[in-house]
């Protein structure tokens, strides 16, 4: 017990889920009504499309790599599916879905072929791509948005479905999102990739040592290019969510608020930004903890552009922690090698 | 059919019209522990590479168990057990030690999905076999330098290997893992598995080896049992001239000068306790000690990178307050450091930027403008007072050879004129004759009128090229020697490890 207790504390994960901890015991002193299963299950749907991202963008940070163009392919998915689906005058969520995971194969693998074929630095091509994906998108396809009225039924049915619910505190019964069914669902298989195929630990490999990878037998370019037709899935799936979530489609969203907020979960998730380190759990908490100290910044008293400031407070606070961990644990190793 | 593992047949390699090796043979029995020594730029890591089927070569022939390959893919050598086990050892940091060691296999026979209890299994059978025990969850960047090595070595096993090449492997190592290292060596031995051991370290060679092939300049100059060698005669067919190092002698008139440094009672909490000494002008005083016997603690201190907790040091008999490397720096005190790659040169910079990096002050005018020109010249003298080999001050500093960014270095510090030049480990990792080069040089500038401090753990080279020692040991002074030529090295050995054999893992 001990033991596990001292192991416990190794981790970055266990320190914030006590920060989540007290964080949310604060909140529901103020209201009460926070630890309601209303609240934490809206809290839950309206961060699942974070999180989504947040997978993906972990797993492009494993490597040691960075794609910045997440937000751009999901919202090209999101408006170009939504808009086919009107123009057809369509009612598929299936085809809106096939469209939406479509695009994101093709943006990826457009990044995926850049990165891999030219050897370029990543933040430089995902810098790149993301103002062609979202220029295309407002040049090509639309800046006008799409409101309630036009948005087809099926995807505003979407948004409503629950996998069961519960009984609330009032009358209505409280449901629990399809939402957050999706995420488990991409977790699930993130987590197998992750651990259970040498397609993933190759991921964490390239992160170790890129050019180790290559000697060990890996194929460094193919797990690159799959890695980043992954992320664009993803965004594809949380471009459909965003939608479906608001009932309002508008093709300048998602790139206005995600990329930080998603950088910022990562980090806080105990991510290195120089690869080879981060974990599925660090980062769902990492999203947690951000969406719920954005959320609720006004309930403690704070007007809500402090939102700005603190996703970038930590996120700087973040890597140099991170950063001043490694160079702690390596002074460490010196002084015992001393000691001996 | 002989008796060989690898037999490679004048094997020819150029490089943009430089013969990296020219007409090379090399045979390697089973279960053989075979150096390959040579300076830098002899043609050693093209020689290996080629065994590993990375390199094509130009013409010749590689013979593995009887099979010749005109040209060797890097799958056919590691298929036909030729594992090599570079200076990097190529390991995943952020990774345990038992898939470190096993994932090379599961790439290798094309797996899909991952067998963890697999990946135990085949980790802990490697590491059994040369019986070593690491725990298979500890990330490996958490290990020393020696255990890295076993994971290493035990990665190559799980290849089937017969035959495993060490590129200086020694390199990073204490003296007890570098026995521990050998006695590895030995087990691989026991079970027919021949090791091909690159190195610099020619006393390493002697301890190691049975038979030596030596390299100069892309040719062999021929195979020779391990017996039949010694010191001299190595380095004699190594650089193709004889290096006999007259001993350093030199006596300052301590009655009547001043010293130009002086220790008085240093002392810091868990590294050094009580180090006294004088050290006058023109004197090369040596240190020798095993790490972490306070050699280098006390260097640090003495350069203002640490603070001793009590004591005096003394410049020119006036005490004097260091704190910080800029005053040491004020007071006429340089150092150099270990780890020259790291610490003491930009590598992407020009050799010329990184010579008069730490005086661009002087070249500054009345309006705080670079004088190119003066800072030209001053990179040109170093440069031709040093002998660094280089087409061009302007090539960068990553572009020399070890032995001539130590040199690079050198004139950095220098360029700085210090009355008190601190080297530490000035020759690590660098070939004989770059060594020759740097003793030379140190001896210049003592007989200058510099005063020198040379920390080195080979204490042939500090017997060999001081006026005097200091012996440390966990922290203190454990002998000194006024006469150091005519001290034999077991006695100095006797002093280094006296009481530190049980200690030190």
């Amino acid at each position: 017990m001990k033991d596990f207790l001292k192991g416990l504390f190794k981790h970055n994960e266990t320190y914030l889920a006590l920060i989540i901890i007290v964080f949310a015991g604060v909140l529901t002193l103020i209201n009460p009504q926070f630890m309601s299963f209303r609240n934490i299950f809206s809290l839950l749907k309206n961060s699942s499309g974070t999180a989504i991202l947040a997978v993906g963008f972990l797993l492009v940070i494993l490597t040691g790599n960075i794609d910045v163009s997440f937000p751009a392919i999901a919202i090209s998915a999101q408006y170009i599916a939504t808009t086919t689906l009107i123009a057809l005058d369509s009612n598929s969520l299936a085809l809106a879905f096939a469209i939406a995971i479509g695009i994101g194969l093709l943006y990826g693998s457009i990044n995926g072929f850049f990165v891999t074929k030219f050897k370029l630095p990543t933040l430089i091509v995902t810098l790149g791509t993301f103002n062609m994906f979202h220029g295309f998108l407002l040049e090509f396809v639309g800046t006008r948005s799409i409101n309630i009225g036009q948005l087809p039924d099926a995807i505003k049915d979407f948004g409503d479905i629950n996998l069961f619910t519960v009984a609330g505190s009032g009358s209505n019964p409280v449901g629990f999102s399809i939402f957050v069914g999706i995420l488990i669902v991409v977790l699930l298989l993130t987590f197998f990739i992750l651990r259970f195929t040498l397609l993933g630990r190759g991921i964490y490999a390239i992160g170790g040592d890129a050019e180790a990878a290559r000697r060990a037998g890996f194929n460094v370019n193919r797990i690159q290019f799959f890695i980043y037709m992954y992320v664009g899935v993803l965004a594809g799936i949380m471009g459909m969510l965003h939608i479906a979530l608001i009932n309002y489609g508008n093709p300048n969203y998602i790139v206005d608020s995600e990329l930080l907020r998603v950088i910022a979960s990562v980090v806080l998730g105990g991510a290195l930004i120089t690869g080879g380190k981060g974990s599925l759990t660090g980062t769902m908490l990492g999203v947690l903890l951000i969406v719920t100290l954005e959320k609720n910044l006004v309930m403690i008293g704070l007007s809500s552009y402090w939102q700005e400031f603190f996703v970038g407070l930590i996120i700087v606070v973040g890597v140099t922690m991170t950063h001043v961990q490694a160079k702690l644990q390596s002074t460490q190793k010196v002084t015992i090698v001393r000691s001996h | 059919m002989t008796d060989n593992f690898l037999e490679a047949r004048s094997i020819s390699k150029a490089y943009t019209g430089v013969q990296a090796l020219d007409e090379v043979t090399l045979n390697i029995g089973r279960g053989a522990i075979h150096c390959l020594v040579g300076e830098n730029g002899s043609g050693k890591s093209t020689l290996i590479k080629i065994i590993g089927g990375v390199v094509t070569p130009d013409g010749g022939e590689v013979i593995y168990n009887g099979t010749s390959y005109s040209h060797v893919r890097a799958i056919d050598a590691i298929r036909e057990g030729v594992q090599i086990i570079y200076q990097d050892l190529s390991l995943f940091p952020n990774l345990s030690v038992a898939e470190n060691i096993s994932l090379n296999q599961m790439v290798e026979k094309q797996n899909k999905v991952m067998n963890w209890k697999e990946v135990r299994r085949i980790a802990a059978d490697a590491l059994s076999e040369i019986d070593e025990e690491l725990d298979l969850n500890e990330v490996v960047e958490n290990l020393s330098m020696a255990k890295k090595q076993v994971v290493a070595i035990s990665r190559a096993l799980t290849q089937n290997a017969q035959l495993i090449v060490m590129d200086e492997p020694t390199s990073a190592l204490t003296r007890e893992e570098v026995d521990h290292l050998f006695s590895v060596i030995h087990k691989l031995k026991e079970k027919g598995i021949a090791t091909l051991f690159v190195s610099h370290k020619l006393n390493e060679v002697f301890e190691i080896a049975e038979s030596v092939t030596v390299l100069r300049d892309g040719k062999k100059v021929g195979d020779y049992p391990a017996s039949e060698l010694d010191n001299d005669k190595l380095t004699y067919l190594m650089t193709g001239e004889k290096i006999e190092p007259e001993p350093y002698t030199y006596a300052p008139d301590t009655g009547t000068e001043t010293p130009t440094l002086e220790a008085r009672d240093l002392s810091r909490e868990g590294e050094f306790k009580d180090i006294s000494f004088k050290l006058y002008r023109g004197e090369i005083l040596g240190i020798t000690g095993l790490i972490g016997s306070g050699r280098t603690e006390v260097a640090l201190s003495l350069f203002g990178l640490t603070n001793p907790d009590s004591g005096e040091i003394l410049i020119e008999g006036s005490p004097v307050h260091v704190s910080t490397p800029r005053q040491a720096t004020k007071y006429g005190i340089s150092y150099l450091p270990e780890d020259r790659l790291t610490q003491g040169i930009f590598q992407h910079q020009s050799i010329g930027d990184n010579i008069v990096v730490t005086i661009l002050r002087k070249f500054l005018d009345k309006f705080g403008l670079l004088q190119t020109s003066q800072k030209i010249a001053s990179e040109k003298s170093w440069i031709e007072r040093l002998s660094i080999k280089t087409p061009s001050r302007n090539a960068p500093a990553s572009s020399l050879s070890g032995g001539n960014q130590q040199r690079v270095v050198i004139a950095k510090w220098l360029a700085t004129q210090p009355k008190v030049f601190i080297l530490d480990g000035p020759t690590i990792g660098i070939d004989v004759a770059s060594k020759k080069t740097i003793h030379q040089t140190i001896r210049e500038l003592a007989e200058s009128g510099m005063a020198i401090i040379m920390i080195s753990d080979e204490i042939d080279e500090v017997l060999k090229n001081c006026n005097r020692v200091l012996v440390m040991n966990k922290g203190q002074i454990a002998g000194e020697f006024e006469t150091p030529s005519e001290v034999s090295e077991d006695e100095v050995f006797e002093l280094v490890t006296k009481d530190t054999t049980n200690e030190v893992a």
